[in-house]
């Protein structure tokens, strides 16, 4: 009796909880016959989906590079991170505005703006980052690992004060109809303008009569997201600097003992995460034409989430997760139902760290707590 | 003789503060606060065996000096800058005796409290015990009599006292970081207005439901905890984290619950199909399109509690209210002191302090932290109940994740593990939050208007700038972030330390301190 137990308990206790999402998924919106129904009658809707859920999946990714340098190097979740991004939006909103870009229709000014912000953002949100680790994280090096959490957690609420009194400048953030520090402002769709004042259509397919969207906004992203992954590829794997961070990462006393100012190489790492975070703020603004004080918080989980599930201080790893968590959010939205997104992505983020913490491409990371 | 008189200065000017921001009687209420505190502090550097008369005349002279900075800021607050505000001074019938009580207040109370130390220990501990009793039991009617209106937001606060309490347990005591606390405080409160409100035509006893949410509080914490609380560290942070994150909104979107059972409705009919038979099964529908939680409008009203002689509590006389908060504080310290010194507590800390060794000495682990989750996520259920029935209305946005924050920086501050630290924190956290900031926007905002934006009239953008980033309610997380900043580099302890906490977070100062020694 009791080995049939144990024999059959895993089984048993699989098709109960398959049981159970079939009887509670629906509240939440995974309903299988609705899905396989909006997916039989569209099937183009996929691949629009892919499409969104890619470009998403790539802001996600630069985001969670942050993430994932950070803690391979000193094992901290750098929980201001998702902040600095929104900071990154702001600072490109900002730029944008003071340059004139955003009332100009001369495509050349357009580009030129944009590119100053895109360099702008990286620079603010790098030293914002380096800033965040001198002041909160560097004292904490040697002490419990849960102290410099809550700094972190400080900081994040800091930097998100920071953001909510930023947009409160109407001088600095143009409000378009919103007003307030707290409501969502808007980041107007200047790439299209960009198309349109060519006499370009901003969808690259509406010649093809697929009827998909493939905008300039997409083109853009995946294009601005590759370049910098592939650049921070080569720069971790080819240069002295990059070496000196994985030695870092790998084992910091030996590093140490090897000659690496570990100092310095820690601050590298953040400003590097910091820069990217600025560029994924840029990116995110130009494409989902938001800005708001508070989405750095979700940006934040989102990006955490696919940092974990790639891998965390993995970095090819984080790539992965961020284009997963981006199709995951497209797909939940598209057939499933938009109010329950973050709550899948919170599902995910909960069930992976419980059932494989390495995550799908992870090395042990050691859990020393 | 220095440290005493800076020490006068600092509780003279930190009391003036306060007044500054709320003028009239409030002199007095904080005279005799601030009196009770000084004489404690005052007590810690005396020599005891001076016994109680030399040490009350020792603390006189501190006390008088404080006094009279006190009185002094609040007379300036009276004349100068509640003018500058566009206020109105208050009249002399009101700021002679104010002020008068006030400073006396202070002068005695110090020296009371002071000469309390002087007594062998066991009177001493009565004594003060007795002073903080009447103190706690005078504070509404003073409020009520001097018209401050404190009471309302100094109940909030108790509610965040007994979060803080609840997660002192699992953060303190276990060592578990929980960043979705709140997660715990909303089931407590949704249980409660769910089960006491017209929307669902239940109305239950709150004496009924309080307890009813407490079980599903630790209900949740054990279903929550059991897959969780196998990761360590900064893993089980963010876990709970994503947990805490996911009740709100669940909350939010609970309006149209439908529940089909899938096997009739969908499996076998698929099944059917996929061999063209056209044999229809009936589909069973468990729940059709309940409202459960009403989304972004909230369930209110919810039922109030019910006292013979007393009635039902109502909002505009806060009296029952505190008493029945300051019960439940008390019934939850006397509980969580208990289990602190039990059994149970004790395998508690050693898990914290070393998981490992606590293992080889028989402690089972998962047992150890499952009930610190579920009883540290009980008591938020006691004041989820409480505040549902207070507030009369719960909104999902109350429990997000700032939430579960302030009440971790309430347990930050105070100190980690420790009982009486929890409760100071959580009474200057929210008393900041709740009252402090308000009134000082009051106040800036006054004085902007009547005194510092007219003389800037030359710049009129510059104006404008100025006025809208004068408001402090818009840097409340600031605050907060900066608490734990701080807390975190300069006293990661908190203010009143508990002593194992303390050397564990010190622990390396003390092995670099030997590792000195052993260089020179």
């Amino acid at each position: 009796m009791k080995s049939f137990f144990r024999r059959f308990m895993r089984p048993i206790i699989a098709i109960l909880v398959i049981y159970l999402v079939f009887l509670l998924g629906p509240i939440a919106g995974l309903d299988f016959p609705i899905i396989v129904g909006r997916i039989q009658e569209s099937p183009k809707m996929l691949v629009q989906f892919l499409i969104i859920g890619l470009a998403n999946g790539a802001i996600v990714a630069i985001i969670a590079l942050g993430y994932t340098m950070v803690y391979g190097i000193i094992e901290l979740i750098n929980f201001a991170h998702g902040d600095v991004y929104m900071i990154g939006v702001f600072t490109a909103l900002s730029t944008l505005s003071v340059t004139g870009a955003l009332t100009t229709n001369n495509p050349v000014h357009l580009v030129l703006g944009i590119v100053a912000a895109l360099v702008v953002a990286m620079i603010v949100c790098a030293s914002l980052n380096v800033g965040i680790e001198r002041l909160a994280y560097r004292r904490l090096r040697n002490a419990p690992r849960l102290a410099a959490l809550i700094s972190a957690i400080g900081m994040s609420f800091i930097v998100e004060n920071i953001g909510l009194i930023w947009a409160a400048q109407s001088w600095l953030v143009p409000s378009f109809g919103t007003t307030g520090g707290g409501a969502q402002k808007s980041f107007p769709d200047l790439l299209s303008k960009i198309m349109i004042s060519l006499n370009l259509d901003p969808n690259l397919l509406a010649s093809t009569g697929l009827g998909l969207r493939f905008t300039i906004k997409d083109l853009l992203v995946i294009v601005l997201a590759s370049i910098l992954m592939i650049g921070l590829r080569f720069f971790i794997q080819n240069t002295r600097l990059g070496k000196a961070m994985r030695a870092t990462a790998q084992n910091r006393d030996a590093a140490k003992m090897m000659g690496i100012n570990i100092d310095r190489v820690i601050s590298i790492t953040f400003l590097i995460g910091g820069g990217l975070a600025g560029a994924a703020g840029l990116m995110a603004g130009l494409y989902n034409n938001t800005a708001w004080w508070f989405m750095g918080f979700r940006a934040g989980i989102q990006a955490f989430t696919a940092a974990v599930l790639g891998g965390i201080g993995n970095i090819t790893g984080a790539m992965l997760g961020g284009f997963l968590i981006g199709l995951l959010a497209a797909f939940s939205d598209g057939y499933m139902d938009a109010r329950w997104t973050n709550l899948w992505v919170f599902a995910v983020l909960v069930l992976i760290l419980i059932f494989r913490p390495t995550g799908l491409l992870g090395e042990q990371v050691g859990e020393k707590a | 003789m220095k440290a005493e008189i800076k020490l006068a200065l600092t509780m003279g000017l930190l009391g003036g503060v306060v007044v500054f921001l709320f003028g009239g009687w409030s002199v007095t209420v904080l005279g005799i606060l601030i009196g009770v505190f000084m004489g404690l502090s005052i007590g810690g550097r005396v020599n005891k065996k001076d016994g109680p008369r030399k040490l009350a005349l020792q603390s006189l002279s501190t006390a008088g000096i404080a006094a009279v900075v006190f009185i002094a800021v609040s007379l300036f607050q009276n004349y100068v800058v509640a003018p500058a505000g566009g206020q109105f001074p208050s009249e002399l019938y009101i700021v002679i005796p104010a002020n008068l009580i006030g400073g006396l207040g202070m002068i005695l109370f110090t020296a009371l409290t002071a000469a309390l130390h002087g007594l062998p220990d066991r009177q001493e501990r009565l004594g003060k015990l007795i002073l903080m009793v009447v103190l706690v039991i005078a504070f509404p009617f003073i409020d009520r009599i001097t018209g401050l209106h404190w009471s309302g937001q100094i109940i909030f606060a108790l509610i965040f006292v007994i979060l803080g309490l609840g997660l002192n347990i699992v953060v303190g005591f276990a060592g578990l970081l929980d960043f979705g606390y709140a997660a715990f405080f909303a089931i407590g409160a949704y249980t409660t207005g769910i089960l006491s409100s017209p929307q669902h035509h239940i109305f239950m006893n709150f004496w009924l439901v309080i307890w009813i949410a407490l079980a599903m509080a630790a209900l949740w914490g054990l279903i929550l905890g059991t897959p969780t609380l196998r990761l360590r560290g900064d893993y089980l942070a963010i876990v709970t984290l994503g947990c805490g994150e996911m009740m709100p909104i669940i909350f939010r979107n609970l309006t149209n619950v439908t529940i089909k059972e899938p096997l009739t409705c969908w499996i076998i009919p698929g099944i059917m199909r996929l061999f063209n038979s056209s044999a229809a099964t009936k589909c069973i529908t468990i729940i059709d399109n309940l409202d459960l939680t009403a989304g972004e409008k909230g369930i209110n009203p919810i039922g109030r509690p019910y006292l013979p002689f007393i009635g039902e509590f109502q909002s505009n006389n806060p009296i029952p209210w505190y008493f029945l908060i300051i019960l439940l504080i008390l019934l939850s310290v006397f509980l969580i002191r208990r289990l602190r010194d039990g059994r149970l507590g004790r395998a508690w800390m050693a898990c914290r302090e070393d998981q490992d060794a606590a293992v080889q000495m028989g402690i089972d682990p998962v047992h150890t932290k499952l009930t610190a989750f579920a009883l540290g996520a009980a008591f938020s259920g006691f004041a989820g109940a409480f505040y549902a029935a207070y507030i009369r209305g719960i909104f999902p946005s109350v429990f997000e994740f700032s939430t579960s924050i302030i009440v971790l920086c309430i347990v930050v501050l105070g100190g980690m593990g420790n009982i009486n630290g929890v409760i100071l924190g959580g009474i200057i956290i929210m008393g900041a939050d709740r009252l402090f900031l308000p009134a000082l926007k009051d106040l800036l905002k006054g004085l902007m208007d009547h005194t510092i934006l007219p003389a800037l009239t030359s710049n009129h953008t510059l104006q404008a700038v100025v006025a809208q980033n004068a408001n402090p309610i818009l840097y409340r997380y600031l605050l907060f972030g900066l608490t734990l900043v701080i807390m975190m580099a300069l006293r990661p302890e908190g203010i009143i330390p508990s002593a194992q906490i303390r050397a564990e977070l010190h622990a390396d100062e003390e092995t670099s301190a030997v590792e000195k020694a052993v260089k020179n």
